[in-house]
């Protein structure tokens, strides 16, 4: 079957507008035949083309019968409630379009926000060539959003650090303190869910030598050391001394 | 943000009476609004006159007609031949017109919505790129605690920069009368506001950043 996209107009072509015509009714009465089926329902259709004075119809004459006799009996008010014409439907579905473009702006807005703030994260700057006072707003926002959530992950892990049952782990493969920083978050291992049930919370993403270097890291953050023998492990010194930012604001 | 499950997309079905409830009813809805919609492209097209009658799983009638439900059912049961007085067929006419320029309208929020559409699978493609080159960029559930306490440190280090940032701005801006002053005195910030968001502008940071990270940063 071709798929051509058919301009949504009356075709004025008479051949091919019957022979559309033959298609589409056809295609249209096998459509709210399944629906019947499908969903278990009574319907009906009624068409009256140019070429007949006799209407197409589905199910059977004592089909629509009956399903037209079912309509009439419904009062006035539910009726209208869900009757449509061509123009009722097509507000409908503009009004459906407009909400689903303002939600898919407003989640897009949200991603790109979330780029922004890596971005600047990254380079050590704010980027800052397009930015109006309220995309900042948002910037400040998203930011808080992100620390809540990080806090809330930080509470978590405390409390399961302070009631777990065990403060110093002997762990079964030693990882080298010094390793060279994952590409991406470490994937689950089954030692690392063999961690998680000893420490009583299963579900629980955790770096391998978190629970070692977790006091060496509190340590370090209070003193504010910047040593290098820090086992972030990435290539690159951390010069923690100086802080995220070192350079000042442009 | 929580992932959404994708679709399963197209998927062959039985023609048989849905087993699940749930199921049927979203089957429905859909189904409905899709037979309305051929039902209305048939009338544009090809200029007939229809009424089709559903009953919901609930017993909620839908209805769809074109140019009326209740004359289309009428002239079936009357068996009457149609009506068609000349006031009939300008109030045709002019339906006809709101339909089509409806349609346009349709159609353009349609486009929209695509290009917002793979604005976002961009973005999204982007951002799993980058996630897999900077780890601090992956969602926060899946960061480790030391990792999360150094993010953190970052983050706030930010915040307290955008702050100083805004400030510097606001103080530029009082200070220099500009010649785009509008009513309300801002006229730099209005101008500023009215770009459109940060729209495609949003280049993947230069090869070298990650050294910048590091060598500048905290991580």
């Amino acid at each position: 079957m071709t798929r051509k996209k058919v301009k949504l107009a009356f075709i004025s072509n008479d051949v091919a507008r019957k022979t559309t015509y033959k298609k589409r009714q056809k295609g249209l009465l096998k459509k709210i035949e399944e629906l019947s089926t499908l969903c278990g329902i009574d319907a009906c259709a009624i068409i009256y083309g140019p070429y007949d004075p006799q209407p197409e119809i589905w199910p059977t004459p004592q089909g629509v019968q009956s399903v037209l006799s079912k309509f009439r009996t419904i009062p006035e008010f539910e009726k209208s409630k869900k009757m449509l014409n061509q123009e009722t439907f097509m507000k409908q579905r503009i009004l459906k379009a407009k909400d689903q473009v303002k939600k898919q702006m407003k989640d897009n807005k949200e991603k790109e926000m979330t780029l922004l703030m890596f971005q600047c994260l990254n380079l050590g700057e704010i980027v800052h060539n397009n930015l109006s006072r309220t995309d900042l707003n948002h910037l400040d926002w998203l930011i808080d959003q992100n620390l809540k959530d990080i806090d809330k992950r930080l509470e978590v892990e405390d409390n399961n650090y302070n009631n777990g049952p065990i403060q110093i782990i002997t762990t079964q493969n030693q990882v080298p303190v010094q390793m060279a920083l994952p590409p991406s978050p470490p994937p689950a291992t089954p030692w690392k869910e063999e961690m998680a049930m000893v420490m009583g919370h299963s579900g629980m993403t955790m770096n391998n030598d978190d629970i070692m270097q977790r006091k060496f890291l509190m340590d370090l953050m209070v003193n504010g050391n910047g040593d290098e023998t820090i086992s972030f492990g990435h290539p690159h010194d951390a010069n923690l001394q100086s802080g995220f930012w070192s350079n000042q604001l442009p | 943000m929580s992932k959404k499950k994708s679709s399963l997309g197209r998927q062959k079905i039985p023609i048989e009476k849905i087993p699940k409830k749930s199921h049927l009813q979203v089957t429905f809805s859909k189904r409905r609004s899709g037979l309305f919609k051929k039902a209305s492209e048939l009338c544009t097209l090809c200029g007939v006159e229809i009424a089709i009658v559903v009953f919901s799983p609930a017993n909620k009638a839908f209805s769809f007609g074109h140019p009326e439900v209740e004359s289309i059912i009428d002239r079936y049961l009357t068996r009457n031949p149609p009506q068609e007085s000349s006031a009939h067929q300008l109030v045709e006419a002019h339906r006809n017109a709101n339909v089509r320029d409806l349609n346009i309208q349709l159609t353009q929020l349609l486009n929209h919505l695509e290009i917002e559409k793979k604005q976002g699978e961009e973005i999204e493609h982007m951002r799993k790129a980058r996630q897999s080159q900077f780890w601090w960029e992956s969602p926060i559930d899946e960061l480790g605690l030391n990792e999360l306490v150094q993010l953190k440190g970052s983050i706030e280090e930010l915040k307290n920069n955008i702050g100083k940032f805004a400030s510097k701005c606001m103080m530029e801006q009082s200070n220099v009368p500009s010649p785009n002053m509008g009513a309300n005195g801002f006229g730099r910030y209005d101008s500023l506001d009215n770009k459109f968001g940060l729209g495609i502008n949003i280049a993947p940071p230069p090869p070298n950043s990650y050294y910048l990270g590091f060598r500048n940063g905290y991580l």
